[in-house]
Order: C-alpha cells, then sequence, then structure tokens
C-alpha cells in the first residue's frame, strides 16, 4: 500500500469531453480493453476455460503445453490454463473488495476531520501515525490467526490498514478545498455542515482519491498474493494467483510454466489498473 | 529555534502512538489461537505441565496486570526474555538489526538509483516509446510478487551464473553488499516502480508549470531548468514517498528476509508470530514502528530543509 | 624452518597416512537446515531441530545398533538386567574424557540420570518413570528400578539419557538449571558433553558451528578417533526452493529436507546424491470420534463406519504418487511406522470404493455431510492432500470443506478437539514401539493424539506391556493393541515417508537414522 502523488483538480470541463479526451488517449483505452476483457473473465469464468478447475487427473500431472492444455497441467493434473482464468474471479474481486471498503471509510472518516479538525483531528493523527507504523503483514497475520483464513477475513485485515491512507489524502484534499471561495461561500450562505462536507467539497476533493484508488486495486491483487502464498489468503482448492505462483515456484526449472502463467495474468492486470489511474492523472490534471 | 521546537513536539506526539501501538499488539497476540507454552514444551507435553508453564510465565494473571508489566518494563528498556530463544528480547533485537537495517538503506538506494535516471528520460520523453517502455518495465516490476522474483532472480543470477551467493548473510561491508544485493534488488524492483510513477509525474508537472514554460520562452537551456526548478520539486515529492514506504518496506522483510534466508528482524518477527513469542512480537513491532517513526521525522525535516516555504508546524 | 623439525613433519605425516590410505580426514562440510537448533540439551531438546543434534554433541550410555534392532554398548562398555528385571548394571569404559579433555566419570552419570528423570525439568522425565534409584562403585553403574521396564535399556540409549559434564553444569551462570542450560548453549564452547563434536559457533536462528572432538572415544577405520571432519557448518534456510538452489550452486554440500516433489529432479543431476533415508516417520490425520463436535453439533465421524469409509476411500498409492512422486509406502502398522519394533504388518484399509460405499450406505450418511480437513497453511503436500481427499471422498456424499491454520494453531485445535480432521506427522524419538503406541492409542497420554478416542481393552494391554519382560507376550499384546487400533480408524492411516537428504558427490559416509538424528561422525568431504 502506498500513496501516490497526485494533483489536486477542479472540475471545471464538463464529462462529456473528458470522456471525448480519455478515449483519444491510446494508454487510457488499453487499460479500459484490459480491466474490461478482466472483468469479463471473472464474471464469466466457466465459459472461457475449457475445463473443470479443479478435477485432478492423477495419470496427467505436470504436463507441458500442448493443444490440449496450453498452460500444461500442474502436479494434480488440473488445467493450468482454466485455473487461471478461474482465478480472475478471486483476484478481480480482491482488488475490490479489499479497497472498496478502505476507500469508503477513508473518504468520509477523511472528509469529517479534514472539516471539523480540533481534537478528532488529533486523535485521528495518533491513530493513522499508529497504523502506519505497524508492521502491517503482522497484523493481518494476527487478524487472519484470530478470524480464521479465508478471503473476507483477509479483506477485513486489509480495510483495517488500507482507509488510513485514503483518510489522509482526503483530509488533506479537504483542508485545501476550503481555502477555495465556494466553501467559503457555503459557510456564509448557512448551509448545514452535512450539504457543504458531501455536496460540495466531497466531489470536488475525491479525484485524486479515485486515482489512488486504481493504483490500490492493483497492490491489492499483489498484497493477496503474498497472503495466499502464506496459505492465508484463498483456499484450496480455489484458484488464486499467488496460490497458483507458489504451487509452481517448486518446479521453477522442471514446469516453470505454471508459474509464469499466473504471473503474466498478475502483470497484465496490475498493467489495466496502472493504465487507468494514469489516465485518470492526467486527464484530471488542472489545466491552466 | 523553531526547528528544535518542533522536533520536541514531534517527539511528544510519538508517545501516544507508540502506546496505541503497544496495546494493539498485546491484546492481538493474546487474541492469536495457539499457546506460548507449547512452543516451549513440545507438542507431545501433557496439558498438566503446559498449565505449569503458563503460570511461570505469568500468562495467567489478569490482562491489566500483564499489559502494566509489559508497559513498565519497557519503559525501563526491557523488554523481556524470548520464549523461543530463552534470551533477552532485546539483544535479540540488537543482534539483527544491522542487517535488516542495511537491508533496508541498500534497497532504498538502488531504488533511487534505478528510479532516478529513469524517469527523467521517461518524462522528458512523455508518450513517446521510451516513456512507453520504461513504464511497462516498471509495472511489470510493481506486479510480481517477491517470493516468486526473488526465486527468478535466485535461479539465474545466483544458481546458474553464480553472480551472487545463494542466501544468507555476508560479513564486513563488502560481504554484506554481495550477499544483501540480490534481495535488496528484489524489494528495489518494487520500490523504485512506485517512485519512478511519481517522480515522472512530478517532474512533468514542474516541466508543465508557467514558471518553467516561461524560463523556457525566455531562452534558459533545458538543463539550466531541469537543474534548478525540476530537480529540487522532485527530490521532494520523492522523499516523502520513500519515507511513507519505509512502512512497507520493513514489512515486506518478513517474506524477502525468509525467500533469501537473511537472518534479519522481519524472518524473526515471522518465527516469532509462528512460535507465539509473545514478549518477542511485541518487542519486534515496537521496534518497527520506533524505526518508522523516526523515519518520518527525519523525512519532514530533510523536506523543510530543502523547501523553506515548508513551515515547521 | 630447521632440518629437525621438518624431519619431524615428515615423521607425523607419514604415520597419518601410512595406515590410513583409504580415509580422508580433515574439511568442512557445509550442511543447509530447515530450521534452527534452539538449545541442544539432552533433557530441554523437544523440537527435533535440537532433539536431531543431541547425539552429535553427547553421547548416550548405551546405542541402538545400526539396524535398529537391539540394543549395543556406548559408554557403557558392557550391561546387563538382572533376572527379575528390576536392576541394569552397565560398566563405564575406563578414560573416557569430555570435549575439553576433563575426565568423564561416573559422578557425571549419576548427575545426568538424576537431571534426566527429574520431573520438574524436562518434559521426557516420563520415559524413565521406572527408575528408582541410580548409583555408582567405581566404573559400576546400577540402575535400579521400582518394577520390570521392558524398555529401560532402549531409554538408556535416548537422546534424553546423555550424559553432560556435571562440573560445567555446576559453575554455569544462572539460577534454574534451564537458565545454566541456556548459558552454557549460549557459551559455545567445549566440555558440555563429550560427542563426537563440540559445539565451536552459534547464532541465533542463522548459522550454528560444530567442530571436531580429539577427545572422542570412538575411533575411525584409521585407528584414529572419530569424527573424520574438522568442522560442520549448518546455515539455516526455511525457504526449501533456496536451500535447494544453495546446493545446486555449490555453496553447501548437503541440504535436509528436500521436498518429494525434487527428488527425482535432484536424483537426475549428476553432481549431486539424492539419499533417501528409512525413517520411522507416519503421515495419518487425527478423526475427531466424539459424539458431538466442539460446537455442539452432532459429529459424523463418530461413527466408527464412517471413520473406516473414508480410509477405505482414500487412495494411499494415488497421494504417495501425487505428494511424494512415489518416494513413500502406505501404513502397514496402524500405530506406527514398518520400521518400528513389533510393528504388524496388516492390509490397512486398501483403497476400496465398494467397501466404502456399502460403509456409508450403512451408516446412513446424507450426500452433502460437510468434513472440515484441518490443514497447514503455506505447506503444498497439505494442499495437494486436500485436494485430493476432496475428490476422493465425494462419491462418499462427504463434501471436505478445508481450514487452513498455522502450526500453533492445528496444536491448539488438537487439544481442545475443535477439529474434524487434521494433518499431522510422527517420528520416533525411541528404539521402541511404546512411546509412539502412547501417543496414538492410549488415552491418558494426550486422549489418543486428540481424537478422543478411548478403549479400555487397549489402554490394559498398553498398561501390562509396560512391566512385561517376556518378549513373546509383549509382542501379543501390541499386536492385540493395533488389531483393536485398525478396527476402530481413530485416524486416517496414510503413509510413511523416508528422510530426504540431497548432498553432492563429494560427500560420503552421513545418516540420517530412522529416529532422524543425524549422524557426522563418520561423514567426510573429499576436496
Amino acid at each position: 500500500m502506498s500513496d501516490a502523488v497526485v494533483t489536486s483538480a477542479k472540475s471545471s470541463d464538463a464529462p462529456q469531453t473528458r470522456v471525448q479526451i480519455a478515449l483519444r488517449k491510446p494508454g487510457f483505452l488499453i487499460g479500459a480493453v484490459i480491466i474490461g476483457f478482466s472483468a469479463l473473465l471473472a464474471l464469466f469464468p466457466s465459459f472461457f476455460a475449457p475445463y473443470d478447475p479443479n478435477f485432478i487427473d492423477y495419470l496427467a500431472v505436470r504436463q507441458p503445453p500442448s493443444w490440449a492444455h496450453p498452460f500444461g497441467t500442474d502436479m494434480l493434473g488440473r488445467d493450468a490454463l482454466s485455473r487461471v482464468i478461474h482465478a480472475y474471479t478471486v483476484n478481480m474481486q480482491m482488488a475490490i473488495l479489499a479497497t472498496v471498503f478502505a476507500l469508503t471509510i477513508g473518504v468520509t472518516v477523511g472528509a469529517l476531520v479534514g472539516y471539523y479538525r480540533g481534537v478528532a483531528d488529533m486523535i485521528f493523527g495518533r491513530v493513522v501515525d499508529a497504523v502506519i507504523t505497524f508492521p502491517f503483514l503482522v497484523l493481518v497475520i494476527a487478524v487472519v490467526a484470530v478470524l480464521g483464513p479465508g478471503l473476507i477475513n483477509m479483506y477485513i485485515a486489509i480495510t483495517l490498514v488500507g482507509w488510513v491512507y485514503y483518510a489522509r489524502l482526503m483530509r488533506a484534499e479537504v483542508i485545501a478545498q476550503m481555502g477555495n471561495d465556494y466553501a467559503s461561500a457555503g459557510i456564509v450562505m448557512g448551509y448545514s455542515d452535512r450539504r457543504i462536507i458531501f455536496r460540495h467539497l466531497l466531489p470536488n476533493a475525491i479525484t485524486p482519491v479515485i486515482v489512488y484508488w486504481m493504483t490500490d486495486m492493483a497492490l491489492a491483487i499483489l498484497l493477496g498474493s503474498s497472503l495466499g502464498y502464506l496459505g492465508l489468503g484463498a483456499q484450496p482448492p480455489q484458484a488464486e494467483w499467488g496460490v497458483l505462483i507458489a504451487e509452481g515456484r517448486n518446479f521453477i526449472t522442471t514446469a516453470w510454466w505454471l508459474s509464469l502463467m499466473p504471473g503474466i495474468a498478475i502483470v497484465i492486470t496490475g498493467l489495466g489498473f496502472s493504465l487507468i489511474g494514469d489516465g485518470l492523472a492526467d486527464l484530471l490534471r488542472p489545466r491552466g | 529555534m523553531a526547528g528544535l521546537q518542533y522536533v520536541l513536539k514531534r517527539l511528544a506526539l510519538m508517545i501516544p502512538t507508540f502506546v496505541l501501538v503497544m496495546i494493539i499488539i498485546f491484546l492481538l497476540v493474546r487474541l492469536l489461537p495457539g499457546d506460548p507454552a507449547i512452543a516451549i514444551a513440545g507438542d507431545k507435553a501433557s496439558d498438566a505441565d503446559l498449565a505449569a508453564i503458563r503460570e511461570k510465565l505469568g500468562l495467567n494473571d489478569p490482562l491489566l496486570v500483564q499489559f502494566w508489566l509489559f508497559f513498565t518494563n519497557t519503559l525501563q528498556g526491557d523488554l523481556g526474555r524470548s520464549i523461543m530463544m530463552r534470551t533477552s528480547v532485546s539483544d535479540v533485537i540488537i543482534d539483527r538489526l544491522p542487517t535488516t537495517g542495511f537491508l533496508a538503506l541498500f534497497a532504498v538506494s538502488l531504488s533511487l538509483l534505478i528510479a532516478g535516471p529513469l524517469a527523467f528520460v521517461a518524462a522528458l520523453n512523455r508518450g513517446k516509446w521510451p516513456d512507453t517502455v520504461i513504464r511497462t518495465v516498471f509495472q511489470v516490476g510493481l506486479s510480481m510478487p517477491v517470493f516468486y522474483i526473488g526465486l527468478i532472480l535466485l535461479t539465474f543470477l545466483a544458481a546458474k551464473l553464480r553472480w551472487f551467493p545463494v542466501g544468507g548473510s555476508g560479513d564486513g561491508f563488502w560481504g554484506q553488499m554481495h550477499y544483501l544485493f540480490l534481495p535488496a534488488m528484489t524489494v528495489a524492483l518494487y520500490t523504485s516502480a512506485i517512485i519512478m510513477r511519481n517522480l515522472r509525474a512530478a517532474i512533468i508537472e514542474v516541466l508543465d508549470a508557467e514558471y518553467v514554460q516561461f524560463a523556457r520562452a525566455k531562452g534558459l537551456p533545458n538543463r539550466l531548468i531541469l537543474g534548478r526548478h525540476v530537480l529540487r520539486n522532485a527530490l521532494i515529492s520523492t522523499i516523502t514517498l520513500l519515507g511513507l514506504s519505509i512502512g512497507n518496506l520493513m514489512s515486506g522483510t518478513l517474506v524477502t528476509e525468509t525467500v533469501f534466508a537473511v537472518p534479519g528482524l522481519g524472518r524473526l518477527m515471522l518465527e516469532a508470530i509462528f512460535a507465539r513469542d509473545y514478549p518477542l512480537i511485541q518487542g519486534l513491532t515496537l521496534t518497527f514502528a520506533i524505526l518508522v517513526s523516526i523515519v518520518f521525522l527525519l523525512t519532514d525535516l530533510f523536506q523543510s530543509l530543502l523547501d523553506p516555504r515548508m513551515r515547521l508546524t | 624452518m630447521t632440518r629437525t623439525l621438518m624431519a619431524a613433519v615428515l615423521a607425523a605425516t607419514t604415520a597419518l597416512v601410512t595406515p590410513a590410505m583409504a580415509q580422508e580426514r580433515g574439511g568442512t562440510m557445509n550442511f543447509a537446515r530447515y530450521d534452527g537448533s534452539r538449545l541442544i540439551d539432552p533433557i530441554y531438546a523437544d523440537r527435533n531441530p535440537d532433539i536431531w543434534m543431541v547425539g552429535s554433541l553427547f553421547d548416550t550410555l548405551l546405542r541402538s545398533s545400526d539396524d535398529g534392532k537391539s540394543i549395543v554398548g556406548g559408554l557403557a562398555e558392557s550391561f546387563e538386567v538382572s533376572e527379575d528385571g528390576k536392576t541394569v548394571t552397565l560398566m563405564l569404559q575406563s578414560g573416557l574424557k569430555f570435549a575439553d579433555g576433563s575426565a568423564l566419570e561416573a559422578d557425571d552419570v549419576l548427575f545426568s540420570l538424576d537431571r534426566a528423570r527429574n520431573g520438574d525439568l524436562g518434559p521426557w522425565s516420563g520415559m524413565l518413570g521406572s527408575v528408582s534409584d541410580v548409583t555408582a562403585d567405581g566404573q559400576a553403574i546400577t540402575v535400579s528400578l521400582s518394577q520390570p521396564d521392558p524398555t529401560i535399556l532402549s531409554m538408556l540409549a535416548t537422546f534424553n539419557t546423555s550424559i553432560v559434564n556435571k562440573e560445567v553444569f555446576e559453575a554455569a551462570e544462572g539460577a534454574t538449571d534451564q537458565d545454566k542450560s541456556a548459558a552454557i548453549f549460549a557459551s559455545a564452547s567445549a566440555g558440555v558433553g563429550s560427542g563426537a563434536f563440540y559445539m565451536c559457533g552459534f547464532e541465533q536462528g542463522a548459522a550454528m558451528d560444530f567442530c571436531a572432538n580429539e577427545h572422542h572415544w570412538e575411533m575411525g577405520a584409521d585407528g584414529k578417533p572419530l569424527p573424520y571432519l574438522d568442522k560442520i557448518h549448518f546455515e539455516i534456510i526455511p525457504d526449501d526452493a533456496t536451500r535447494i538452489l544453495k546446493l545446486q550452486a555449490g555453496e553447501v554440500d548437503a541440504v535436509e529436507f528436500v521436498p518429494f516433489s525434487r527428488v527425482a529432479e535432484l536424483d537426475a543431476d549428476p553432481a549431486i546424491n539424492m539419499n533417501l533415508y528409512p525413517s520411522t516417520r507416519i503421515i495419518y490425520s487425527p478423526i475427531n470420534t466424539r459424539e458431538t463436535r466442539a460446537d455442539g453439533s452432532a459429529n459424523p465421524l463418530n461413527d466408527v463406519r464412517v471413520r473406516q469409509a473414508v480410509n477405505y476411500a482414500t487412495n494411499k498409492d494415488a497421494l504417495i504418487g501425487l505428494v511424494l512422486q512415489g518416494a513413500g509406502q502406505p501404513m502397514t502398522a496402524p500405530l506406527m511406522s514398518s520400521s518400528t519394533r513389533l510393528a504388524s504388518k496388516l492390509d490397512l484399509y486398501s483403497y476400496d470404493m465398494d467397501k466404502a460405499m456399502a460403509l456409508v450406505k450403512e451408516a446412513g450418511i446424507e450426500a452433502g455431510t460437510k468434513v472440515t480437513l484441518t490443514t497447514l497453511a503455506g505447506s503444498s503436500d497439505d494442499a495437494t492432500i486436500f485436494a485430493a481427499l476432496q475428490q476422493m471422498w465425494a462419491p462418499l456424499g462427504i463434501e471436505l470443506v478445508v481450514e487452513q491454520v498455522d502450526g500453533a494453531t492445528r496444536g491448539a485445535k488438537n487439544r481442545s478437539g475443535e477439529f474434524d480432521i487434521h494433518t499431522y506427522g510422527w517420528v520416533d524419538d525411541v528404539n521402541d514401539p511404546s512411546q509412539v503406541t502412547g501417543w496414538l492409542g492410549y488415552s491418558p497420554v494426550r486422549n489418543a493424539v486428540g481424537t478422543g478416542w478411548e478403549s479400555d481393552k487397549f489402554n490394559a494391554l498398553f498398561e501390562a506391556s509396560g512391566t512385561e519382560m517376556d518378549q513373546a507376550a509383549r509382542a501379543q499384546q501390541y499386536a492385540d493393541m493395533q488389531k483393536i487400533y485398525a478396527d476402530a480408524a481413530p485416524l486416517l492411516f496414510m503413509y510413511e515417508t523416508p528422510f530426504a537428504v540431497a548432498v553432492s558427490t563429494a560427500v560420503e559416509g552421513y545418516v540420517q537414522t530412522p529416529l532422524g538424528a543425524n549422524i557426522f561422525s563418520r561423514a567426510t568431504v573429499s576436496k
């Protein structure tokens, strides 16, 4: 998890032209196509996968790539291509569920403490420091050990830490936006706090958060994979890229395809998310 | 002395942070299923033996009593005795700290060396092929799990080509450099990808800024503009980012040190968790928190040095 | 260099070379381990990485013979059990020395055995429960027993009865025996043991060095004291793949715990000898046999027919093929490995789907019955076992789900009974079947390895066998216990595996015993 340097933006352009601009950028377009296709694979894996991903064939273990099995078979004789495809469901879910709650909580908390400051902000500062200085993997390992392994508990653990980064970003943006005329105007006109925060400040402050979200989704897949390697994420026989790589790692010299193919899937999906993120960042950058 | 005052204030603010960290880790380890007594007596021990050991370790005392003991001992610099190592936790940590510290600094230096020049090349060629190639390659680095990229590096650079040793840590500065190059490189691939992205964005932002456009229009050579404006601004954001990523870096040592068999704090932490070594987990967590906080403070100070506009408040 | 000195050196070299033409000596062996030792002390060693190193640093009075079937002399040159089975007399060799050159005397033996049977100290004291007194008269040691004990000779050949130096212990820093032991260990110096090596370097969790003990009593083929090596350097490399790369890169001479999936590959490497040492290791899975689960729900595995059915439905040969790449064999004795003494040779639930189906039908198992298999997180072997069992048991109507936990959590679940089935393994520590039988089946020890299974008949047989001095009668008792246990099936009986150690072709003479002990005393590394 990391912060991305992002620039604040004013939404002065009409959305129509923004979409048009976006589609003219090849990077953004490629990213959108990658993520779109990944989403399709994730939603309908059985349509694309040639075999049942969990079907074991003792007589055909660790076969090299062939026409029948384009990515070969694993140590249980399962079709590696089908497993990589079925993993899309878990890994794309990971990208979203491991980040979306952090995003929601972080944005809300960040906006509130940024607007009200005071004691709440002080406490917030300490909590953020404690979470950021706390070794992250230790927290995740401990939380998963306490709640039991599995994807849902992994999401909970990641969210417990991840929200802080969104909140920090949001708080800084809200404070910056507070200096703008429309915020003071809102206060003068006697709007309620809720209206000022959620109708005026938030929409203007949220763009860098959205850009960061794209990076974070790619990182969430990576993190989920690392936890899969430690046995704390997706549970067998469910295919997950990190688990697939971990399984294939022992055969790197004799059956390299087992770890390479899921590795490529991670890279491409990560690339898709960051291309969209870069595109958004370029797009939302203030032009003056 | 505003600077000194600022440092004192920041140090004071760290105290509640550390207390919070201590509370969290104290509760967390005690919620973990499993028993440190088994780590001492083994799977084969009888239940009565385990009960006796728990009593001896003080694990049957009320939580508040245990925490107070942990808290007051820590204040006096006593982190307790490691259950699995049977020695003082602080000795174990002091023993391992240099290795992990070396690894972290090495990784950060490599990241800067890799990301810095390439970010400039990418930014100055924005949208052209060098930009695309550099960004794609770094994206690959960013998307590779440590346990995988580490093994690939080991297989080819260490076992096949024999350029580097396969695992462990060496003696002396050059020995350490030799042994820790591959693990540092593995970490750096990831960190440099993040730095490169941001540095590139920061450089582009400065290049697009009005005062730089103006300087260009005046006919100032590109080199001068880069040196005067871009470099300083880019450095500020990079240092901020490096400071922030030090937490991830420390956390990442858990896996990196295990894969590369580096006897550092990260691998020790993983072992301590698996053995339910409460005092050692607590001591290590606190050490990580202190290290990361110091790095944060240093980056802030450094930033204000580079950029006088940034007030220390 | 003066002429006389030159001559002396020449003479010494000739003396060395002549009788030992074929015997390689000297040099360092680099050995990569999967886990490090934390405290190598006869009575506190409780983890395998500690236990399996005790024998290199310490000697026992007696030893297991090379084939493991009988007991031979060690520090004691002769031994005798009295007619009534209640007294053992041992004669200590004369001129024995610890690694620092100080004499090993009867006093040290008394001190060590008293320490070993002190219930307040280590976890192993129960194994000497029958010993009532140990006395010495010159070199003669008398061990008196409160009741006849058929295992006593095996116990005197077990690591926990190794002889330590009384003087070193008494001089060591520390308030308690354990503190003293830790201090001696941390100082890494000669003198505490009389084994072929002494510890001469220790870096917690990273590395360890053993140096040759020149005062060792045991002689090599060249008529000089063992060991042949000058030094062993151990490095701890937890990651399997990294550990193997270390050998392939030529940085170490040996790696232990090679994953079976890599055995064939390393076997094919001309620079590496892939050794599979016969072991007493069994891989099995305890089944919770209690009427209800820990959460109060009904436990389908309480029905013996269901336990038998899952055993029949498990194709062991297929499992051995998938997990061990063929390097193993199905369990044939229900309570122990086939190489343990008194092991029965039974047809232990050979794969038979028809029988399995008939049994679940009889037991009235409904389709979709959920059973949880608890496995070790991050273990690829366990993940493979789970995936295979899930498919194998599906036709029975059993829907197997997995729960991955770390070792500490699994241990806690085993004790609290919060599991259905979990993976587990065992290696004998003693050259006698009593330890493993007590662990797996005798319910007062640990609820029959946590299964909750309890048989009065079995327990009575086990207790009787504890004092049975008649070999044939004891063998019969063990045969009966194994029959009872096999029928009750409190375990999923899986397979036996060897110890897989890969060494460079330069290494010879290294052995891992069936009990797991690493024996370096006759190892050599040719230059």
